[in-house]
């Protein structure tokens, strides 16, 4: 195996939050807003459903091939070629996911804070420190997990505890005004987010037990469910009907604490504390890149390429996504589409095929 | 030799790493110094020539020389800590493009803390502005937001006596919660209501002083309130403190009673208070039900009555519940009838409680709102009588 | 302009190479030969993209598929 290094449940769980919930806090608001208005709260409740059915196809896909990660195993069941292809389509996804993750990163930071700096610094820079981390391995992204995310979840739960002054309950009335179906249609975008539980098959194999993956699986969905629901919520009882006309509603929370007018004006902070969430999430991203390519490949090692992977996710990053007013609106529209096809339709696939191959060759077989 | 090496190679990576750190935190493009900022107190707003904006700023003067040199005297009523320009644009934006022209220092928002409206641009509309005050990352959507008699590049340029500025003046003012508190995330939201109905506070000069000619004090006397995004009219003092108390944003006053036949007055100290809004629709007739909680106590008692006597206790709540309820009357008579903006937030009541039947009534709202039937319940408690009883030198025994 | 980007891709690019290739020597052709390739779709990449910064790219080909979907929607 490629990689030596193991890791806990626990950092699975974490490294898996960060993956999907450090974008996920600035974009989901408003993006669920469009067309939830005032039920964005319950958008990502319908996303956990995405988020559960993955897990549980990826745990049962890892316990029929222990060991390997979704690029080993597609090969083995779907054949050599098919398989090849297959495997392809789903590293050409992640190596676009990642580029989005890196640029949506680069486009808060220059939104927020560096708006004359041109943003391939911006990704440019983390992207070198996230290969870093990359270079260190799983064990390393897994510290950096442990290590950083217990401060980014005190960080979004102090931000909204500053703002219990400012935050009136009446604004999540009325619930469900227009029935259901505006709840729903939000919730594309937090199902395209939880669909990327997916990459969970890069990390299982590295586990260093395998009983209770799924149990731990499904605790990483429903805290990171949770956590959207959270920010949602607090972002609507805070701003109300407005929530729709902000881009990042929870940077305008952070900005908008003041607590007993000395501490206020806190907002660099947050977004120091917010980067180490994204380093976490931006480097198990590179991370399953440079591994997933190194063994689509089937090479003895990744870290040689962890550089040019680089390299080449932020080209992507800048190349797959013409403008920031272009991404958002993708994320609401085509996006999720394209996500749920290849990170849901894959591993189904991958399933359906391997459980029948089984029973027949079990068939044939006694 | 090689163990020497080692060491050296490693402080040597080090280094460099340092180095490449100090490069990439600052941000090259986005670097800026402190003394290379002009900080932005407060701002004005004003209507400028053909339908133009006209932006003022008042711009933080760092003194630390000044403070130096008069050691000995008060720094805070120094006058020149502040000055104030302004420019004239289509947008906001653009006079703030002239602004820094004329500025040898980069214009930063970050610092502004009020923004003042001046009358003119009130009643022409101020929607489109508060776009600028959202959209832009730098100025604080806590901002607190007046509209001012006259142009608001006078208020900005008074010199109070115990605050630093105007600016300061104006939010110590408002966070004592006499009149409305309203920040530019309140009025965005205002704004996006139902026939877009907004109350600000207003702005006026208290004349000078005897003592002081030239110093004229900004101070907040009513409300202005506004209508699809136009200022349509005005509320006095009085008035204001009628609308407070629906808004559920009375925090501090004072109510006076005199009690039927007798001599003197009782005050009363508002404690605290709370206000639902209870919507009601019924075959037709739109009603609301405005229940006040409120708990006072005494401070000061002219009358010859012993508020330890529960009769005169209670008859004295019920004088307090009257005269909240008619400072409500005042206020509603005022801002439902005449001027037909709701300010209230009725519409969201009614949205929240009736939601399907808003929606058919939504684009009638404006007709609607008037005809509403308000009705009151007000419930005192008067939770201390203060430290003396009765009116000891008169002696009375009662 | 255009000059100066392609000069600058280059140079991070043989930054890189200079980096990565002597560790690469105990790997094997293969890895050589792979990491060459990576390299070098890298600098014909941003290469193009200094030169055509408009190029159309793998974000317009999601979008010509999936804009069916958007329709249900």
């Amino acid at each position: 195996m490629i990689e030596k290094g193991r890791i806990s449940y626990l950092e699975l769980a974490l490294i898996m939050y960060a993956t999907v919930v450090a974008t996920a806090i600035l974009y989901i608001p408003y993006v669920t807003s469009q067309h939830a208005k005032r039920d964005l709260w319950l958008s990502p409740i319908w996303g956990s459903l995405s988020g559960f059915l993955i897990v549980m196809i990826i745990v049962k896909l890892s316990k029929l091939y222990p060991g390997k990660t979704l690029i080993e195993y597609g090969e083995l069941i779907l054949g050599r070629t098919l398989g090849k292809i297959i495997s392809f389509i789903y590293l050409f996804f992640l190596l676009h996911d990642t580029a989005i993750a890196f640029r949506e990163y680069g486009e808060f930071i220059e939104s927020a804070f560096l708006h004359k700096t041109p943003i391939i610094f911006v990704t440019g820079s983390i992207a070198l420190s996230c290969a870093i981390a990359v270079h260190g391995g799983i064990e390393t992204i897994g510290r950096c997990a442990t290590i950083f995310l217990p401060i980014v979840l005190a960080l979004y739960i102090l931000i909204y505890v500053f703002l219990i002054p400012d935050l009136n309950v009446k604004n999540i009335f009325p619930i469900m005004q227009d029935g259901i179906m505006p709840s729903i249609k939000g919730s594309i975008a937090p199902h395209a987010w939880l669909s990327q539980f997916s990459l969970m098959s890069f990390l299982i194999p590295f586990l260093t037990n395998q009983q209770k993956v799924m149990k731990w699986g499904m605790f990483s969905v429903i805290a990171s469910v949770l956590t959207m629901v959270f920010i949602n919520l607090g972002n609507l009882l805070l701003f109300g009907g407005i929530i729709s006309n902000l881009y990042f509603p929870v940077f305008e929370a952070a900005r908008f604490i003041s607590v007993g007018s000395f501490f206020e004006h806190i907002e660099s902070m947050v977004i120091a504390f917010w980067v180490l969430g994204g380093f976490v999430q931006l480097s198990s991203f590179f991370y399953m890149l440079t591994l997933g390519t190194s063994q689509w490949l089937t090479l003895p090692s990744y870290k040689q390429f962890v550089l040019p992977i680089g390299f080449l996710i932020i080209i992507f990053s800048v190349w797959s996504i013409p403008s920031f007013e272009e991404m958002i609106q993708g994320m609401g529209t085509t996006m999720p589409f394209y996500f749920l096809t290849v990170q849901l339709l894959i591993p189904v696939l991958l399933l359906g095929v391997a459980v029948i191959r089984r029973k027949r060759s079990n068939s044939f077989l006694p | 030799m090689s163990c020497m090496i080692r060491p050296i190679k490693k402080t040597m990576t080090l280094m460099l790493l340092l180095c490449l750190t100090s490069i990439f935190l600052t941000g090259c493009w986005d670097r800026t110094e402190v003394n290379d900022l002009a900080l932005i107190l407060a701002a004005g707003i004003d209507k400028g020539k053909n339908k133009n904006i006209e932006l003022s700023a008042q711009i933080y003067i760092p003194g630390g020389s000044q403070g130096g040199q008069q050691s000995g005297m008060s720094s805070g009523s120094s006058s020149g800590q502040s000055f104030v320009r302004s420019a004239e644009g289509e947008t906001i934006a653009d006079a703030m493009a002239r602004l820094q022209e004329e500025l040898t220092r980069e214009v930063f928002w970050g610092q502004n803390e009020v923004l003042i409206i001046g009358e003119k641009l009130a009643k022409a509309g101020i929607s489109d502005e508060i776009d600028f005050w959202m959209r832009h990352s730098e100025p604080r959507i806590r901002a607190d937001v007046f509209v001012s008699k006259g142009r608001s590049k006078s208020v900005l340029g008074a010199k109070p006596e115990l605050e630093r500025d105007a600016a300061k003046q104006l939010r110590k003012i408002v966070k004592t919660h006499i009149g409305v508190k309203v920040t530019v995330k309140d009025l965005s939201q205002m704004l996006a209501g139902e026939s877009a109905p907004a109350v600000l506070p207003w702005v006026e000069k208290l004349p000078p002083s005897l003592m002081d000619k030239k110093k004229e004090i900004p101070i907040i006397n009513g409300a202005a309130i506004f209508k699809e995004g136009k200022m349509v009219g005005r509320l006095d003092d009085k008035e204001t403190r009628g609308i407070l108390w629906p808004r559920n944003e009375i925090k501090s006053g004072m109510i006076t009673i005199a009690i039927d036949d007798e001599n003197g007055y009782i005050s009363l100290k508002l404690l605290r208070s709370h206000t639902e809004l209870i919507p009601s629709i019924k075959n037709g007739q739109w009603s609301m039900h405005i229940k006040t909680n409120a708990d006072l106590e005494v401070v000061q008692n002219t009358t010859k009555l012993n508020l330890f006597n529960s009769k005169v206790i209670k008859r004295s709540k019920q004088k307090v519940a009257d005269e909240i309820e008619q400072r409500e009357r005042l206020a509603f008579s005022e801002v439902q009838e005449k001027l037909n903006s709701d300010i209230f937030g009725f519409a969201n009541e009614f949205q929240s409680k009736y939601p399907q039947i808003w929606k058919q009534k939504k684009d009638e709202w404006n007709e609607i709102f008037p005809q509403v039937a308000v009705s009151f319940e007000t419930k005192v408690k008067i939770k201390r009588t203060g430290l003396a009883t009765g009116k000891r030198q008169r002696g009375v025994e009662q | 302009m255009k000059i100066g980007g392609i000069l600058g891709v280059t140079v991070i690019l043989v930054l890189i190479f200079l980096y990565q290739w002597p560790k690469l020597n105990k790997n094997g052709r293969k890895v050589k030969i792979t990491f060459f390739l990576l390299m070098l779709l890298n600098w014909v990449l941003a290469v193009l993209l200094v030169i055509f910064p408009e190029m159309p790219g793998p974000g317009q080909l999601i979008d010509f598929i999936y804009k069916s979907f958007e329709t249900f929607w």
